[in-house]
């Protein structure tokens, strides 16, 4: 990350000031998705682009290092090289974002990507990640030990109980959720959480990342993201230090898009490498 | 790989992430149009009506100027014919039950939604209008309008029991209008069984698109017309015989002129004017999302006009600076690219932005204009216009003032408190729609029912469902479409005859009762009855009039029953003040204290029975019939009180988590001129509704025998609050003029010559309020459906949508 979260003043007359009207939020949700889209040669760069704001995540009980290791060599190829090639595209140094795993996987993610050659990030969830109902010294211990295994972004799961009586923490990036609850990323609780970035950013010049993670799979999706961030704050957002997208079977459905795009046709299960 | 389809410009969008063209495709537009060899008439009968020898105007793509088709100008004859087929069609047409209506209305819905997509391209490639709000908003809505219009037919039998279809409708519309302000008016004309000629602009396919396909389902071809041609032609279709209503959409002053021409004739008339709307920004509001409903209101193609847009001083530099945040992200185009949030309305309207911009320019404005927009012609910018002076000619709160705000403008103001908000929204001649955005509960619901407009939204804008009323007051017209309301406008009670031209050419309206007719002293009061009242009636007691003069008033027998007043212009003026004094009041009492003063007032008349019997005998009643007239009355006011109570409901619209309600309101101070014949039974039956909706009245009494109606005033000023209800006697055409005249008269009963009807509704045209003119056709105040029926209280109130969407 580039630039760190200075922080500010807890003023809590400035939260209970926001007000959130729900209908309108939610019909501005609906507006977004429809009034914008892209279509043809802004299609496949758009998708290009998403593919660099992806954290390639994968976060199961029975990752090992082997899938770990193929979630890193994808994340170097996002793309099939000749579909790249095709767009003009190969000489970009296109990748994901960041990979991101599990704290005990972190090792593994940094090995395989330092054989692969490249310098992603790793990030790794912590602190008692999903709920994030473990002890104050056992969170800080479970951060230091990632970042001890090489991980260089944190995505941590506040304590929730906190927030809920009031009792706010800082960050350099809100995530939507922990893509592990019933309902993750929507694009009304987005837009609630755009427009405190824009707010907090006019407030006291910090900018704040975004991650939408959880239930983004497919092309479409992510172009709305990308434009939803676009319309609430604006292009200087839409670069990887600020805007992350967490999923796991995203890419693949972009890539399929861009094959189709390159091709003119629709790609069979096995035209392209999984992850 | 096999052939590449990858343009050479992924690699720049990839750095700059910009928008690129979603163009939708307009072949079916064109093709449709090559059916008719590019060359579109008039749609009549069912048939394509192309007339030889008839001017042409060519019909543009409004962006690039390319010709489309060229289409024919109606004359009178066309007019005449299109009109003769309606005629032929309403007989049919309103003889069948109301379920073979909904039968061709569902048809017809059916028929839009598998060509939904001829429509919308068609529309927006001709209007210029965003392709998304046509294709997402428009074209869904008419398909739900005929659904729930054609629910209305199916039940039309029962829910509309004593009501039947006016005729043939005279649907007129504006220039710039979408095809939805068509079907948001023929739905319920053509539910209740009445037939439509529509006039629209030249060079307006998608209506004649509309009517060909009603045309085609077969069996009632003239039920729907459509007709092309210029603005000259709207008071030949208006005048034309056999035109029973005519809706006029369009501009105020057009409206004006049209309400003065068609005074008299044989058409009712029912206007809607102006587009443009008020959002009303409080300190506790969402704005984020009160900026989305700026941009819903005035800079998408959503709305038609323009917004005057208050905001509270505290927020009012937050608001401006997310204002022109957002203003800097819209994106203007192509109306047929998918993308874009605003189209462009063509040259002309354009050439009214810049005038505007320029004219508040130069009073010292401040003019804020933003957004991606084609900087060539015909595109204009969303504009944000503050600082204007509230006395600058183009300031929306100008009384009478040229201009209004049209789109894409955004004209801000700040304001205080929300006292002040009400008084500057109220302080205009306008009334149409506006939304109040307030995260408290409270103040929300005050400024909704506080403000004079037909629909109020909370914490939204432009929301539109066919169950809902949409309408206006003042100058905006009080013609209503959607919901109940919608379908009343094309109905009248059953029994009523025809409405019929009372037009006199040789009225004239300098001189209609100008001069007071002098009357000279005509000797003492005899007989038996006691010295009846003398004064008029006037904030709760009697006052001398200002001419200090009387008139005789002759019983049966010609014999010297009393004197009453001479009143005037300056009786009238002090009358219509006092009763304004009286208003908010007496509007804020519920309708169940309001019952309680009418029944009251009831007793008091039945106490005084033999007083009013015997004053109704000496002007020939019988004494039987005397008495049966007092005891009808005091029902009257008691079934009036009772009937009020249950008013106003609440909607339930699809896709809204929320109620809307459809309140009614009074009307404020009503002006009613009582018929000669039952002095004392008609003023009680216009007296009480009129009350019982909350209304303040002038009234002037029966001219034949004012007497009854000054012994009631004697009841009156012991029961009710002073200036509920005013009563001035004289010259009854005297007073009409200055009554008609009055401008802070916000409504006019006339019971009396076709004369005196012709110039009511002539001199109405002033601030437009609505009338109620008899024309000369006397009523049969003891019968239950004249003298007590439901259309007494439908005119005796106005109806405001309130939307309430909720969410935690």
């Amino acid at each position: 990350m580039s630039a760190y979260n200075r922080g500010t003043e807890l003023d809590l007359s400035w939260i209970s000031k926001i007000q959130v009207n729900h209908p309108a939020v939610l019909r501005r949700a609906e507006q977004i998705q429809a009034r914008r889209t892209v279509k043809k040669e802004w299609q496949a760069a758009w998708l290009l682009k998403a593919v660099t704001f992806i954290d390639l995540t994968t976060l199961s009980g029975d990752d090992t290092s082997s899938n770990i290791q193929r979630l890193c060599y994808k994340a170097k190829y996002p793309i099939r090289e000749d579909l790249l090639k095709a767009l003009n595209m190969h000489d970009k140094g296109i990748t994901t974002a960041a990979v991101c795993v599990y704290p005990a996987r972190v090792c593994d993610a940094v090995k395989a990507l330092k054989a692969a050659g490249c310098n992603i990030p790793v990030a790794s969830v912590a602190t008692g990640f999903p709920a994030g109902q473990t002890h104050l010294k056992t969170r800080l211990e479970e951060i230091r030990l990632a970042v001890e295994d090489g991980a260089t972004e944190i995505d941590v799961v506040i304590n929730r109980s906190l927030v809920l009586t009031g009792q706010w923490e800082g960050s350099d990036f809100i995530k939507t959720s922990t893509g592990k609850e019933t309902v993750n990323a929507t694009f009304p609780v987005a837009i609630v959480m755009l427009r405190a970035i824009r707010d907090f950013f006019w407030k006291t010049g910090n900018k704040i990342g975004f991650k939408p993670a959880g239930g983004i799979r497919s092309a479409k999706d992510s172009l709305a993201w990308l434009s939803l961030v676009k319309e609430e704050l604006g292009d200087e957002w839409l670069k990887p230090e600020l805007f992350r997208i967490g999923a796991s079977t995203l890419l693949s459905d972009i890539e399929r898009q861009i094959y189709h795009h390159v091709t003119g046709r629709y790609a069979a299960y096995h035209d392209l490498p999984m992850s | 790989m096999a052939a590449t389809r990858a343009g050479p410009r992924a690699r720049e969008i990839f750095t700059s992430l910009e928008y690129g063209p979603v163009p939708e495709s307009h072949a079916c537009a064109l093709a449709w149009l090559d059916t008719q060899d590019r060359c579109l008439g008039h749609y009549v009968n069912g048939k394509w009506l192309k007339p030889e020898h008839r001017n042409s105007v060519p019909c543009q793509d409004p962006i690039t100027g390319e010709n489309l088709a060229s289409c024919l100008q109606a004359q009178a004859e066309d007019v005449a014919a299109a009109v003769e087929a309606a005629r032929m069609a309403f007989k049919s047409w309103s003889a069948h039950p109301g379920v073979v209506r909904a039968q061709h209305l569902t048809r017809l819905a059916k028929v839009i939604q598998k060509h939904q997509r001829l429509l919308w391209t068609l529309e927006s490639l001709v209007t210029g209008r965003a392709v998304r709000e046509v294709r997402d908003g428009d074209v869904q809505l008419a398909q739900q309008l005929l659904h729930y219009h054609a629910i209305q037919a199916s039940t039309q039998e029962e829910a509309l029991a004593g009501w039947e279809p006016m005729g043939v409708i005279g649907l007129i519309l504006p220039p710039t209008f979408s095809f939805l302000e068509m079907m948001w008016r023929i739905c319920p004309a053509l539910a209740v069984g009445c037939t439509v000629v529509a006039l629209v602009p030249p060079a307006s396919p998608t209506p004649l698109l509309l009517a060909q396909l009603s045309g085609e389902l077969g069996p009632f071809p003239g039920v729907l017309n459509v007709i092309s041609g210029p603005a000259s032609l709207v008071p030949i279709l208006a005048s034309q015989p056999g035109i029973q209503k005519v809706a006029f959409c369009g501009a105020l002053e057009e409206g004006r002129a049209l309400r003065r021409s068609l005074a008299g004739e044989c058409a009712e008339l029912g206007l809607a004017l102006g587009t443009e709307s008020l959002l009303l920004l409080t300190d506790t509001a969402d704005i984020d999302s009160a900026v989305e409903g700026v941009v819903d209101a005035a800079w998408s193609d959503r709305g038609p006009g323009g917004l005057r847009l208050l905001i509270q001083e505290s927020v009012w530099d937050e608001a401006m600076r997310r204002l022109q945040e957002r203003m800097g992200r819209l994106r203007s185009g192509r109306g047929l690219d998918g993308a874009v949030d605003m189209g462009a309305r063509g040259a002309a309207a354009c050439d009214l932005v810049q005038r505007f911009v320029c004219e508040a320019q130069s009073q010292g404005a401040q003019v804020f204009q933003a957004g991606d927009v084609p900087s060539e012609r015909p595109f204009c910018p969303p504009t944000l216009v503050s600082n204007l002076p509230p006395a600058s000619p183009c300031a929306p709160s100008l009384v009478g003032g040229p201009w209004r705000v049209p789109w894409p403008v955004v004209v801000a103001s700040p304001f205080r408190t929300a006292k002040e908000a009400l008084l500057v929204a109220n302080g205009t001649p306008r009334g149409g729609s506006a939304s109040v955005w307030s995260e408290r509960l409270g103040q929300a619901l005050e400024l909704g029912y506080g403000l004079q407009v037909g629909t109020v939204w909370i914490n939204a804008h432009g929301l539109r469902d066919p169950s809902v009323p949409t309408g206006g007051c003042k100058e905006s017209g009080c013609s209503w479409h959607g919901g109940p309301d919608g379908l009343y406008e094309y109905l009248r009670p059953s029994g009523t005859p025809a409405q019929l031209s009372c037009l006199s050419k040789n009225l004239n309206y300098d001189t209609f009762g100008l001069a007071v007719p002098s009357t000279l002293p005509a000797g003492p009061e005899i007989g038996p009855s006691p010295a009846p009242p003398y004064g008029l009636f006037v904030g709760g007691r009697f006052q001398a009039p200002g001419a200090r003069s009387s008139r005789p008033i002759r019983d049966s027998s010609g014999n010297l029953h009393g004197y009453v007043a001479e009143g005037g212009a300056k009786d009238i003026r002090g009358a219509v003040e006092a009763a304004h004094q009286a208003f908010p009041g007496w509007a804020g009492q519920s309708p169940g204290a309001r019952a309680a003063l009418l029944w009251a007032l009831a007793a008091a008349l039945e106490r005084r029975k033999s007083t009013l019997a015997s004053r109704l005998e000496r002007q020939g009643a019988e004494l039987k019939a005397a008495e049966a007239e007092v005891e009808l009355s005091a029902r009257r006011l008691r079934a009036w009180g009772a009937r009020v109570q249950a008013q106003g409901h609440t909607l339930q619209v699809a896709g809204l988590r929320g109620p809307v309600l459809r309140l009614r309101e009074p009307l404020g101070v009503l002006a009613v001129v009582c018929p000669d014949e039952w002095p004392l039974l008609a003023f009680v039956s216009l007296l009480a509704p009129a009350l019982a909706y909350g209304n303040t009245v002038v009234m002037v009494p029966s001219a034949a025998c004012p007497l009854l109606a000054l012994e009631v005033c004697q009841d009156m000023a012991t029961v009710f609050p002073a200036g509920l209800a005013n009563v001035v006697t004289g010259d009854r055409d005297h007073l009409t003029r200055c009554l008609a005249l009055h401008q802070d008269v916000q409504a006019m009963w006339y019971f009396g010559s076709a004369q005196g009807s012709q110039f009511v509704e002539w001199a109405s045209a002033g601030n437009l309020k609505p009338v109620w003119a008899s024309r000369g056709c006397p009523r049969a105040w003891d019968q239950e459906a004249e003298g007590a029926g439901p259309e007494l209280g439908l005119r005796a109130a106005r109806t405001k949508a309130l939307w309430l969407p909720m969410g935690d």
